[in-house]
């Protein structure tokens, strides 16, 4: 697991990504035909506002992936429809298709995507879902989640940005297994690397972190992401489930970077505003019904 | 004095801020609602709402009602006006009144024809914050206004609504210029150029420029100067970015200057969600529209002012530049 720390002072956005990779000793397989990269798009927030990946964090990627194995392999930045969020819309809004029509890569709403059911065991029970083709056919999956606190499961970042290559908008149906969905779907379609774009993150206010964590380990990724975040990674049910079920590891090593550089910055939880929380649901239950 | 029947048209966002409001006036006899959506439907009925219809042509139908609040989509405005003038009610309508001056003028006439009363939505007209401003210009306190300044940022279409786990979609007519008549300068600008013109009265220039920056074919935001013929100058900022509510008006005078300022809290929040906010422009501007009724006044902001608000937005988008 590698930490870089962003400066555009001192060095380009491609530099640091690369510096990531080569931390972690990532190695490009040069046969590779069809490479998809998963980005994390929410809603219709722009990337400044810490919630989606950056499409210039992706377009760096791109030329790093293009250089490193071929100019000719294909190349797909995928997403799909959610319960409130329409990639017709999205796309273009946060400015992937501009990017993607720069770049002259592959722009896939999976939702749109032709796609095959899969079955995936998990704890025991199997799991039925959707696998796009443009996933099924990939020989590597690139994801490039964000990490940001998530009112249901508490933390999202890698493991939680495979469940949005679910191809079914109403993901909300998922919500009662939500911890086995994200777990099976990581199974399903493993991502072969996974670098985090932390430029600008979105903890309980926006910042400019300038941090970039790479990793071939899903669960170590967000084991080390939820510490920045001040969470517990055991505390974390599916992340415990992906470590149960051989997704990945919650022990970590880092590379480059200190963690606790990242944690000591990232604009997290505090005491204060867990209380201004707590005492607004006391209000909302016992005062205003 | 006899309570005023009403009808809701329209369950969206605005509409339940009026549904509530309704049911805790005193001087509304809350007849029906109608809308297209079950849920929202089912909302009223439990609410307390005795009728509800998905038609709302039904609703106009029933002669016992003698005022509707229409909350629906810009491109509907038309239609229901004219349909709910031709069935005798009175009609609140949400801003704008039309997607343009043509439309406008149509819902003005058909309101004249049937001898209905109209009046368009804008809440700030009716916000304390708003109106103290206003009094205080008006008194002299800040001697004569040569700069005003007014900011509208807000979410737009571009964030999920409601709360709870599963956010509600953002209906697709948001995104479809056809549809809204427009972007952020006819939404959000619609409340300054109102809000202005009731401060400093008729404009003599109106320019704007134009923002995209989330790619679509409307403007996301923009920044609206507008002259005056009394002199003052104003710069309207209108913007669809936010993932907050923020609505501020300054004005600058020889001897002083004021601002008013409407900032979402958490005080406010709750507030919101806990019942009817008998403080907000949406109470107020729903309290005296009744009034008139009763007191058999013209309201204000009347149809007209909003066909003029439409007139100037029209100008404004002519006599733009990108940027």
């Amino acid at each position: 697991m590698s930490l870089v720390k962003f400066d555009e002072q001192r060095f380009s956005l491609r530099q640091a990504i690369e510096k990531s990779l080569d931390l972690i000793d990532f190695q490009f397989n040069k046969n590779t035909r069809k490479i998809v990269i998963k980005p994390n798009l929410c809603y219709y927030w722009d990337y400044s506002t810490g919630e989606t990946t950056d499409p210039r964090f992706v377009r760096e990627l791109v030329d790093i992936l293009r250089d490193y194995i071929s100019s000719n392999v294909e190349i797909s930045v995928v997403e799909s429809d959610a319960s409130a969020m329409k990639c017709k819309y999205a796309f273009r809004m946060l400015g992937y298709l501009e990017m993607t029509k720069e770049k002259k890569v592959g722009l896939v709403n999976l939702t749109n995507d032709k796609a095959d059911k899969a079955s995936v065991r998990v704890k025991g029970k199997t799991y039925e879902f959707l696998l796009p083709r443009t996933i099924k056919e990939a020989d590597i999956i690139v994801n490039i989640p964000k990490i940001k606190y998530m009112q249901r499961c508490r933390f999202s970042g890698a493991l939680k940005n495979i469940y949005g290559c679910n191809p079914r908008p109403k993901k909300y149906r998922y919500h009662d297994n939500l911890d086995d969905t994200i777990v099976g779907l990581n199974k399903l379609m493993s991502p072969s690397v996974c670098i985090v774009d932390g430029i600008i993150v979105k903890g309980i206010t926006t910042l400019k972190l300038g941090l970039i964590m790479a990793s071939t380990d899903s669960v170590a990724v967000d084991a080390a992401a939820s510490q920045i975040l001040s969470i517990n990674p055991r505390s974390i049910g599916y992340l415990k489930l992906a470590c149960e079920e051989n997704i990945g590891c919650i022990d970590f090593k880092v590379k480059g970077e200190r963690l606790s550089k990242f944690k000591r910055l990232y604009p997290r939880k505090t005491f204060q505003y867990k209380m201004r929380n707590l005492l607004s649901k006391i209000y909302l239950r016992f005062v205003a019904t | 004095m006899s309570k005023v029947r009403l009808g809701l048209i329209g369950l969206g966002q605005m509409g339940r801020i009026h549904l509530r409001n309704s049911l805790d006036l005193r001087t509304i006899d809350m007849i029906a609602a109608a809308d297209v959506s079950a849920k929202s439907l089912l909302l009223a009925k439990k609410s307390g709402v005795r009728r509800v219809f998905k038609d709302y042509s039904k609703l106009l139908k029933i002669p016992d009602i003698d005022a509707v609040v229409i909350s629906l989509p810009n491109f509907l405005h038309l239609e229901a006006a004219i349909r709910a003038a031709e069935h005798q009610k009175h009609i609140l309508i949400e801003k704008p009144l039309a997607r343009n001056e043509t439309e406008g003028a149509q819902i003005v006439s058909a309101c004249k024809k049937n001898s209905v009363k109209l009046m368009v939505g804008y809440p700030l007209r009716f916000s304390p914050a708003f109106v103290e401003l206003g009094e205080n210009f008006r008194a002299g306190t800040l001697g004569e206004v040569q700069i005003a300044g007014g900011d509208f940022i807000s979410v737009g279409p571009f964030s999920p609504r409601g709360g709870g786990s599963v956010p509600t979609p953002i209906p697709s007519w948001w995104f479809d210029k056809k549809l809204t008549g427009g972007g952020a300068l006819i939404d959000l600008g619609c409340h300054l150029i109102n809000l202005f013109k009731f401060y400093f009265e008729e404009v003599a220039e109106i320019r704007s420029q134009l923002g995209y920056k989330f790619n679509m074919e409307f403007e996301d935001h923009a920044i609206c100067f507008m002259k005056f013929k009394k002199g003052v100058k104003a710069v309207l900022n209108v913007g669809w970015f936010g993932r907050y509510h923020s609505v501020q008006v300054r004005l600058y005078g020889m001897a002083n200057y004021a601002l008013a300022a409407s900032k979402s809290s958490l005080l406010g929040y709750l507030r919101r969600i806990s019942g009817p906010d008998r403080s907000t422009g949406f109470y107020r501007e729903l309290e005296y529209f009744v009034n008139c009724i009763q007191s058999n006044i013209d309201p204000l902001p009347s149809g007209q002012e909003g066909l003029e608000d439409l007139q100037l937005i029209t100008e404004a988008y002519r006599n733009t530049s990108s940027p």
